[in-house]
Order: C-alpha cells, then structure tokens, then sequence
C-alpha cells in the first residue's frame, strides 16, 4: 500500500534531520569549545564564536519549518508530539550553541603563561568528553526514538554534576597564587557552561520519551535513577 | 511541449463535417414528417370547422330533424363536460392513492411490482374493450335501473384514465425528494401526516398537470361512449340515462347525407380540440406558476 | 405572519434604515429557550447490530453518550458510523430490509421496547441530516413550526416557541422581516440553521447530527459549529463527521469506529495527541490508504 501523505511525511523527515544536524554542529562546537580551553588556542576560540550563527541560522529555519508544517499539514497524535518535540529540541540545541560560545569566550581571558591546576584541568577535559558523549547519545536516542538510551542519559547528567561539585571544591583550595586563583574562577564558569549543556540533553531525553509515550515526565531528579518508563 | 497555437491542433476534417450535417439534415426531415400530418390536421379542423360556428351553434341542442334546421351541439358539449366530470371523480382520487400505494407503502416489494405490471398493461389496453366491458357488466345487466347511461360512460372513461392518472402521478411522487419524507419522519411525525402535508403538497403541481392530461385524453374517447352511453339529443342533467356527448356527436353525423349536418361535426371536432387544446393551456400556466414560485 | 415584538434586544436593532437583512448577525443564544429543569440526558447503546437484509454494518457497538456533552463519530466511509446513530432514533429501520438488534436506552426509557411508539421516541430524539432540507412548501416561520404541527402537538403559543428557537439558532435577526417567505429561499448555512431551529421547536432531549457541515462553506461551518457549542448546554449531542478537524474542535469526546466497530472511545484531546489503538493514530494521522 502506497503511503499518503508523502509530502508531509517527506517535510517532516527533512526538519527531523535538520535537528539531527543541528546537534551535530553542537558537537563540533563542543570539541573546539574545549580544546581552545585546554590549548588556550585564541584563534579556534574566536572561530567558535563566529560558527554560531550557523547553528542560530538553523534554529530559525527549523522553527519556521515545523510553523509551516502544523499551519499547512495540521499534524495530530504521533506527528504533533514529533512536531512538538523537534521545535523544543532545537532550541536546546541553540541554548547548548550558546554555551559553547560562553565556553570559547573564556579562553582569551585566561590569559598565555596563567599557571594551571592539573587536576582541575582533568576534571574539566573528563567533563567536556561526557558532555560531548551525551550530545551524541542523545542524536542516537532520538533517531532511533530508544527510551532506554534517553534514560541512560540521566545517569550520564549524574556524574557530570559530581564533577561540577568538585571543580568548585578544588577552585575553593586552588592556593594563595592570584593568577593561580583567577583561572580557576574561570574554569568554574566553563564547568557551569559544559553542565549546561548536560542538562540540555536531559531535557532531549525527556522530548524522546514524550514522542514514544506520549506521556511527559521530568527528570529532575539525578541523584536518583527514574524508574524505568513503559513505551505506550 | 512548445507554445500551442492553431497549427498544433489538427484542422476540421471534412469527412466529418460531412456527417454532422447528414445526421442534422435527416433529424429535421423526420421532424418535418411528424408535423406535416399536425399541421394539415389543425388546417382542416379549422378549415371544416370553423364555418359552423356560430351563437346556435352552442346555444341550441341537435334536433334530429331530416330537414330544415339541424341545431348545434349545446347537449353534446355539456354531456362530454358531465361525463368527464363524473370520471374525473372517480379516477383521480382513486389513481393517486395507488400512487401513493405504490411509492409509500409497497415500494419494491413483489405485490407492487405486480400492481406496476397491471397498470402499465392497462395503458396499452385499447379504448373500446372499456367499453365493451362496461357494457357487458353495467348496460346488459339494466344495473341501476336503465341500459345506456351517461354515468356508465363515467366509469369506462375512468377506467381509460386510471392508469394514465397513476403513471404520471407516481413519477411525480417519486420525485419528491427522500429528504424531505426523512426530516418530516425525523421530527415524530406518523407516517401518514408525512403523506399528506409534505409529500402530496410538495408533488401538488405535478399531480394536477398529469390528471389534466388524463382528462384531456378521456374527453376525446368515442368508444367507450357508444356501447355505455349512447348518445340523446336533449340536453340532460340526469346521469341515470342516455346523454349526448361531442365524440357521440361527431360519429352520429359525420356520415349524414346533409352537408350542413357534416359541417356541423367538423364544428363539434373543432370545439373538442378547443378544449382539449384549452385544458393543456391550464396545465402548463399551473405548472409555470409553481416553478417560479 | 410576524409574530409580535417582544421586549428582546431584537427590537432596539430596527434603528438601522435600509441595510438588507443579510448583514444582521446575531450570535446564537439557546437561553432564550427558557430555564431547563432537571439535569441532562444519556444515550446507552449495547451490543448494537444493524444489518441492510444479511449484511451486517454495525457489529456490537457499546457506548454512552454522556448528557450535555457532543460526542463525535468518526471513521472511514463504510464504517458505519451513520447507520449506529441511525439506530439511536429508529430511523434505520424505515430503509427496507433493514432491521437492528440490541439495546438503546434513552436513560431509563428502552427505546427499541416492543410497546412504544416510535414517533414519540424521534420526538425526544431529534435529527439534523446532512443536506440541509427544509420543506420547500412551506415559509420560513411554517417551517419551523413543521414540527410541532406535524406531531399534532397543540401549542397554543406557537409563535413564542418559533420566535425562541429561531433566536437560539442565532437566525431571528436575519429572518425577523420574512417570516412569510419561503424557507428555501435562505443560503446553505441559513437552511441549515432553519433545520436545526425545527428540530429544537419540538422539545428533544437529544439532537442527532449526521455530517451537518459537509454541504457548508467554510463560514456557514463555523457558524453552526459555534451552535453546536451553544446548544450542548441544553442538550445531548452527538454528531457523526468525516472531517477530523471539526470533530477536534466541536467534541468533548471522540469515538473512532472502522468496518462496523467501536475501535476507541476517549476524550477528544487524548485520541488526537495521544491515541491507544494503533489503527485510530494510523487513521488519524492519514496513514490510511
């Protein structure tokens, strides 16, 4: 049998991998983010900075994209929480660009010689691989719409947050040296920047699980696994 | 495809011009073939006819004399209007309620299959069997006191019409959209207040055009009238005997040897066409009146 | 044949001079039919089987219409979701050689009980068809009187009772002047409303309404949908539809039925976010072939 309605199901297909494509660009950003911390690279910084538009341009035309599609295609049930969800994902997707920006905008301020802390620098770098792991498993989980790869991301978004809660404690004991001190003022706001992007992909996890179920729940809690949640 | 102008579309061929206007030309020749019979029919009428009409003419009755003057047509025009009245009476009611019968109650079943079968092979039924039959079972049997009877031309003429009153009146029924029998069924109503202020008001119209057509078709009926009716020459309001009427007249004297008395029935087939012609007139003006309205 | 002014609204809008009756618009207002007493009514339906002669349309349906509520009914053409509530008034059974089996009760009253009269069980039940019909006979203020004449019903206010239900459609300011003129003389969404004026003229309980908007423009749809909204104040409704989006925008609860059976029966919003049966989303979203 011939599937109808191919003409939306081909518009809805194309804004899905307009998303999908959207936390790609995340990710790329996230790695340079982050390697212009560790290398205090000015220029990748700078370049971070210039690429969001790319990745606010994207949000523009998805949004104009799903408000065509429900105005003209009128989409219900599956189709209108798929629609829904794709206009609250790529606006996490935004928010993470940004975060990015706010990550890449530090570096110059770090300053060339600054002394740094190696255990703070690992904890940051151990940080910015979960976050970038999460942002893709979070791709994979809503592609495939797998609720339990969407929940797995909860657990992941735990252990960022411990990170997050001892880089403030190291920064707290850093030591008398005042250059020493400032950086790591600074990498606290880059560890606040990558767990913000980490509760970005809970938010997506919780957009997965409302498509497959149609049910919203929120993971607010991280310190305590959810219990797992059915699919319809 | 490139821009289309004339020379994309094939020209006319003549061949097939050539048959459109053979096709046209024998359709209009069949139709000059039917009315040339029309037209010289109305000519005589009116040729014949004409001349004998005159104020005596429908002011005084035939007079059977053999000489001197032979009188008009009064008693045979007001026995046709009597007669057809009396059979106007009985077949009109009692055709619309097998109509009725037909599109409301029995619809499809076998019995009104069979009921449609019998009136459509009455239609076909010729005229003077009516008659004869009328005459086997009324006249010869002297029912209600008297042979010849104008009343007993009443009822062959209303069997002539009965069926032609039904056809017509079941088609108009049937016409009546289903719709509206729905909505009036919907509200509460019973079936037969459905009948009688929705469906017969509604078909009102056509009711009355195909019994005008059935009445026009009996005032012209001769046979039935001979063998029931019989034909007088005063003019009488009592239907319990013999009465004139126009076609009865006509028979009577289109074979006198008296050219007046001719001339006379050429005068009397004038008026029965005048009348017929008069009630399709009326038939027409209702039903024009009602589609504007 | 212009009934009295009264000492509604209505009669302060003749200040206009000359503006032609069309432009007159009166939103509908179903309290003018007077206070209601006592609380609405519900339709149960089970085990519903209609057939046309040995076929079978509707195979055991089981529902209730909840009172001053619009259920709508939707599904695929052939579904029989027409034939069901056809069933509901007793009208399928006036087709030849159809019959229905099973129960539906009108709260307490058995409906298909052998003993009672089914002009009065269509008296409580009313019925708005999809083709607006108004008897071309008869005038505007006839029409809607039809009704009550038609059910031999004495009213001795009968003009109060076609004043108020021509107000509670919303059509009393554009047909005031011409009452006398013949009913089919209005538009498309002005008949229908005229229809549905005679329906409520008589009193029912509960208004069947199978595709009222299908011959509609979209303006006249909207129009009757507004009333629709209006009316389920007063009474039961329940409107079989083929369009998906009325249904979700006239509905509190939407039925979905698919080759003579009830698929799913739950709150509007639910079946179009959010649907159980794998066939209603599949319908719902135009997966159907």
């Amino acid at each position: 049998m011939q599937e109808t309605r191919h003409v939306f199901r081909e518009s809805l297909k194309i804004l899905e991998s307009q998303v999908l494509g959207g936390l790609e660009m995340v990710m790329l950003q996230l790695d340079r983010a982050l390697e212009a911390i560790s290398y205090q690279d000015v220029e990748l910084a700078g370049m971070v900075v210039a690429d969001d538009d790319r990745i606010d341009g994207r949000y523009l035309e998805v949004h104009q994209g799903v408000l065509s599609l429900i105005a003209r295609q009128a989409p219900v049930a599956g189709d209108l929480r798929i629609v829904a969800a794709l206009l609250h994902v790529i606006r996490c997707v935004e928010r993470m660009g940004d975060q990015c920006v706010n990550i890449a905008k530090l570096v110059p301020l770090s300053g060339y010689e600054s002394p740094k802390d190696k255990d703070m620098l690992d904890a940051i770098e151990r940080m910015g691989q979960l976050a970038r792991s999460q942002v893709s498993q979070a791709k994979e989980a809503f592609a495939e719409r797998n609720v339990e790869l969407a929940q797995d991301l909860v657990r992941q978004d735990a252990e960022i947050n411990r990170l997050n809660r001892d880089i403030f404690k190291r920064a707290v004991e850093v030591g008398d040296n005042l250059d020493m001190r400032e950086w790591a003022m600074f990498m606290i706001l880059v560890a606040r920047c990558i767990e913000r992007v980490g509760d970005n992909t809970v938010d997506i996890a919780e957009q997965i699980v409302f498509v497959v179920t149609g049910l919203f729940r929120e993971f607010a809690d991280t310190s305590t696994p959810p219990e797992p949640v059915k699919p319809a | 495809m490139s821009e289309i102008s004339q020379a994309a579309i094939p020209p006319i061929s003549g061949r097939r011009r050539r048959t459109d206007n053979t096709m046209r030309g024998l359709l209009l020749v069949a139709t000059l073939v039917a009315l040339v019979p029309l037209v010289l029919i109305i000519y005589y009428l009116l040729y014949k006819g004409l001349s004998s009409w005159s104020s005596s003419f429908f002011t005084t009755d035939p007079n059977g004399e053999f000489f001197g003057n032979p009188g008009g047509v009064r008693s045979a025009i007001l026995g046709t209007l009597e007669i057809v009245a009396l059979a106007t009476l009985i077949s009109v009611p009692i055709g619309i309620g097998v109509a009725l019968y037909l599109t409301e109650y029995g619809k499809q079943s076998w019995f009104a299959n069979l009921v449609r079968y019998f009136i459509d092979v009455m239609t076909g039924v010729p005229s003077i069997v009516f008659g004869l039959f009328i005459y086997i079972v009324l006249v010869l049997g002297k029912v209600g006191g008297t042979g010849f009877a104008g009343w007993k031309g009443s009822v062959a003429l209303a069997l002539l019409m009965l069926p032609i009153v039904t056809r017509s009146s079941e088609v108009v029924l049937l016409l009546v959209p289903g719709s509206l029998r729905e909505a009036a069924l919907a509200l509460g109503a019973p079936r037969w207040r459905v009948v009688t202020r929705i469906v017969l008001p509604t078909a009102r119209t056509g009711l009355v055009t195909g019994s005008l057509l059935a009445i026009a078709r009996g005032m012209g009926e001769t046979a039935p009238l001979l063998f029931t009716t019989a034909g007088a020459f005063a003019v009488t309001a009592n239907l319990n005997q013999q009465m004139n009427a126009l076609p009865l007249q006509i028979y009577n004297d289109i074979l006198s040897p008296r050219a007046v008395v001719v001339s006379r029935a050429w005068g009397a087939a004038l008026t029965l066409v005048a009348l017929v012609l008069i009630l399709n007139l009326v038939a027409r003006a209702v039903s024009r009146r009602s589609s504007m309205a | 044949m212009i009934p009295p002014e009264t000492t509604s609204k209505e009669s302060n809008h003749m200040s206009t001079a000359g503006g032609p009756p069309e432009q007159a618009e009166a939103a509908p207002d179903v309290s003018a039919l007077g206070v209601r007493e006592g609380t609405g009514h519900a339709i149960n339906v089970k085990d519903l089987r209609a057939f046309y002669g040995s076929q079978e349309a509707v195979k055991g349906v089981e529902i209730e219409f909840p009172p001053n509520e619009v259920t709508a009914i939707i599904g695929p053409s052939g579904c029989g979701k027409s034939t069901m509530v056809r069933c509901i008034n007793r009208m399928h059974e006036e087709i030849p050689g159809a019959r229905a089996t099973g129960s539906v009760t009108l709260d307490k009253l058995d409906v298909y009980a052998s003993d009672v009269d089914v002009t009065s069980v269509r008296r409580l039940i009313g019925m708005v068809f999809q083709k607006p019909n108004p008897f071309p006979t008869m005038s505007i203020f006839d029409n809607v009187a039809a009704g009550l004449r038609l059910t031999g019903t004495k009213s001795d206010n009968l003009r109060e009772r076609v004043h108020k239900s021509l107000q509670a459609v919303g059509l009393w300011a554009e047909v005031k002047d011409r009452l006398g003129q013949p009913g089919i003389g209005l538009s498309g969404g002005q008949q229908q409303r005229l229809c549905i004026a005679r329906t409520i003229a008589v009193e029912p309980e509960v208004i069947l309404m199978d595709e009222p908007c299908s011959a509609l423009d979209p303006v006249a749809t909207l129009k009757v949908e507004e009333l629709i909204d209006e009316l389920k104040e007063r009474y039961t409704i329940v409107i079989v539809t083929h369009n998906m989006q009325q249904a979700a925008r006239v509905a509190n609860t939407t039925v979905f039925m698919l080759d003579g059976l009830l698929i799913e029966h739950a709150p509007t919003s639910e079946i179009f976010t959010n649907p159980k049966d794998e066939r209603t989303e599949r319908y719902v979203t135009g997966k159907f072939g």
